[in-house]
């Protein structure tokens, strides 16, 4: 019993950490409609640039993270400007073929700067907290706040700005928000910075939990993309809640598989929830 | 000088597609137009022309006397023209209020006060402001449509089929407000399957068939008109 709460913990905070770069993929999925599958060098980046903000200019980790989420979002917009945004015409598989092509380009400018080395940030060494059995780590728990300061920051931003109010209504229904006035192509990049943002962002929380090193994006990529489908492709609360299942379905799978296959559960999570859901856990509520 | 005057204009969907094969129309400053003819016409298809949302092959449209057909959809929204179309026309998963925001989008500063007018106007919007929009009847959609619309005061509001897929009573409703757009001087093109209800609120009819305007005169006579009446309004 403690084994399997032990692991529900783990999956619902490596739930939370999923669930920024998942958010962030999916606000580019709901206002550009492809599947920017650059989300996972831009995680990569985002963690390098929060590294040299922590380690080498000795910022806190809140203004480091800030630092990821700059240098996510303008790496992602100059990076859509330079590679995707010519394309956008060519339809979403010209499109998502493309964004794999420019992720791995991106990787290795990375592996180019900063070498295949792990690297880690500047943390103290904090012990366990230990419950009736159970083992919580203080730094999985202050990334898990900070994880959710990010998703709060969105709903907030989407809620209440013109700006997010734009967004949203692009991907609501793109050709209406023209004849209101609203500029796609304003709104794209707007999209394309936050969401590349929250990869960084989310990136930096994973390096943050593991450790930094040019793949720090890839290897999470399957299971932010799991977890936006599985929520419902471009649906906001879909991919926190997506995330949420694939982070815990992960972990539990560890009962009774090789963690070898813990890649897998997000598949079978996406081909048992679209069997039932063909839109996702949320397909309906973009935001 | 006329409000808008749309001269022989030749539109598709396509390279190769004409749909409307030389249509023309004009409109004065406040009045009411309303646009009839069998389906398949090009009815839809040039009001999306005069909004921008189609390129013209060839023709002009001009709105104060400039032409326009080089714009976007965007620039003519600053221009003043509203276009409603006929589906799609609302943003859902955004509140009502929200939905009416984004009507507003251009003139930002008004907003708040427009919004207030509206909802004293239309009521059953008031009641369902922070409702999701996709959760409201077709009827009080359309009037949803029509009202961020009306957030840019436009000068020119573009209406495809407002009342297609309502019930009689919530068509009658819907026309009813139209009427009192008009009244207040704003200008509006109607395309409608609903000729009869469509030529008594409107100023002038204007019939298409095959994308060529066919007849062009004073709604109320077109009403009386014989052949109009076998062939649009069922005898």
């Amino acid at each position: 019993m403690t084994d399997l709460l032990q692991l529900l913990i783990n999956g619902l905070l490596a739930g939370t950490l999923l669930a920024v770069p998942a958010i962030g993929f999916t606000t580019i999925y709901a206002v550009l409609r492809f599947p920017n599958f650059a989300v996972a060098s831009l995680a990569t980046i985002g963690a390098y640039g929060g590294y040299v903000a922590n380690v080498r200019f000795g910022l806190p980790l809140p203004a480091s993270l800030l630092a990821a989420f700059v240098t996510a979002g303008v790496a992602g917009v100059a990076s859509d400007e330079i590679a995707l945004r010519r394309l956008r015409l060519s339809g979403p598989l010209t499109l998502a073929i493309a964004s794999v092509a420019l992720t791995i380009v991106l990787e290795n400018c990375v592996r180019f700067g900063f070498g295949n080395d792990l690297r880690g940030y500047d943390l103290p060494v904090l012990r366990d907290w230990r419950v009736a059995g159970l083992r919580i780590g203080p730094q999985q728990v202050e990334n898990a706040g900070a994880a959710l300061v990010a998703m709060a920051a969105l709903f907030l931003f989407l809620a209440f700005t013109r700006t997010g109010k734009m967004m949203r209504a692009v991907a609501d229904n793109p050709m209406l928000a023209s004849l209101k006035g609203i500029d796609a192509v304003t709104v794209a990049r707007i999209a394309v910075f936050t969401g590349m943002g929250l990869a960084g962002y989310g990136g930096m929380l994973i390096g943050l939990d593991t450790s930094v090193d040019p793949l720090t994006g890839f290897r999470v990529m399957l299971s932010v993309f799991a977890a936006a489908v599985v929520g419902g492709l471009g649906s906001i609360p879909g991919a926190v809640a997506g995330a949420f299942v694939v982070g815990v379905g992960e972990e539990l799978s560890l009962l009774v598989l090789d963690p070898a296959y813990r890649t897998a559960v997000g598949f079978v999570a996406i081909l048992a929830v679209l069997s039932f859901r063909p839109r996702g856990l949320l397909g309906e509520r973009a935001f | 000088m006329g409000l808008m005057d749309v001269r022989a204009i030749v539109a598709g969907y396509g390279a190769a597609d004409e749909i409307l094969k030389g249509a023309s129309l004009a409109v004065a400053p406040g009045e009411m137009v309303a646009v009839i003819g069998p389906n398949g016409a090009g009815k839809s298809t040039l009001l999306k022309a005069i909004a921008g949302l189609l390129r013209l092959k060839s023709g002009a449209i001009l709105l104060d006397g400039m032409a326009i057909e080089a714009l976007g959809a965007r620039d003519r929204a600053r221009r003043g023209l509203a276009f409603v179309p006929q589906e799609a026309n609302i943003f859902p998963t955004m509140s009502v209020r929200e939905n009416l925001e984004m009507g507003g989008f251009l003139e930002r500063r008004a907003t708040a006060a427009r919004i207030d007018h509206l909802f004293a106007r239309f009521p059953v919007l008031a009641e369902k402001r922070r409702h999701a929009a996709r959760t409201l009847s077709g009827g009080q959609r359309q009037v949803l449509a029509m009202a961020m619309a009306l957030m840019v005061q436009p000068r020119l509001l573009l209406l495809d089929e407002p009342s297609a897929g309502l019930s009689p009573k919530a068509a009658e409703a819907l026309f009813d407000n139209i009427a009192a757009i008009h009244a207040e001087g704003t200008a509006i093109v109607m395309v409608e399957q609903n000729a009869r209800e469509a030529l008594a609120i409107a100023d002038v009819g204007v019939v298409l068939v095959d994308g060529r305007t066919a007849r062009v005169g004073p709604a109320r006579e077109m009403m009386d008109d014989a052949e109009v009446r076998r062939l649009f309004l069922g005898g």
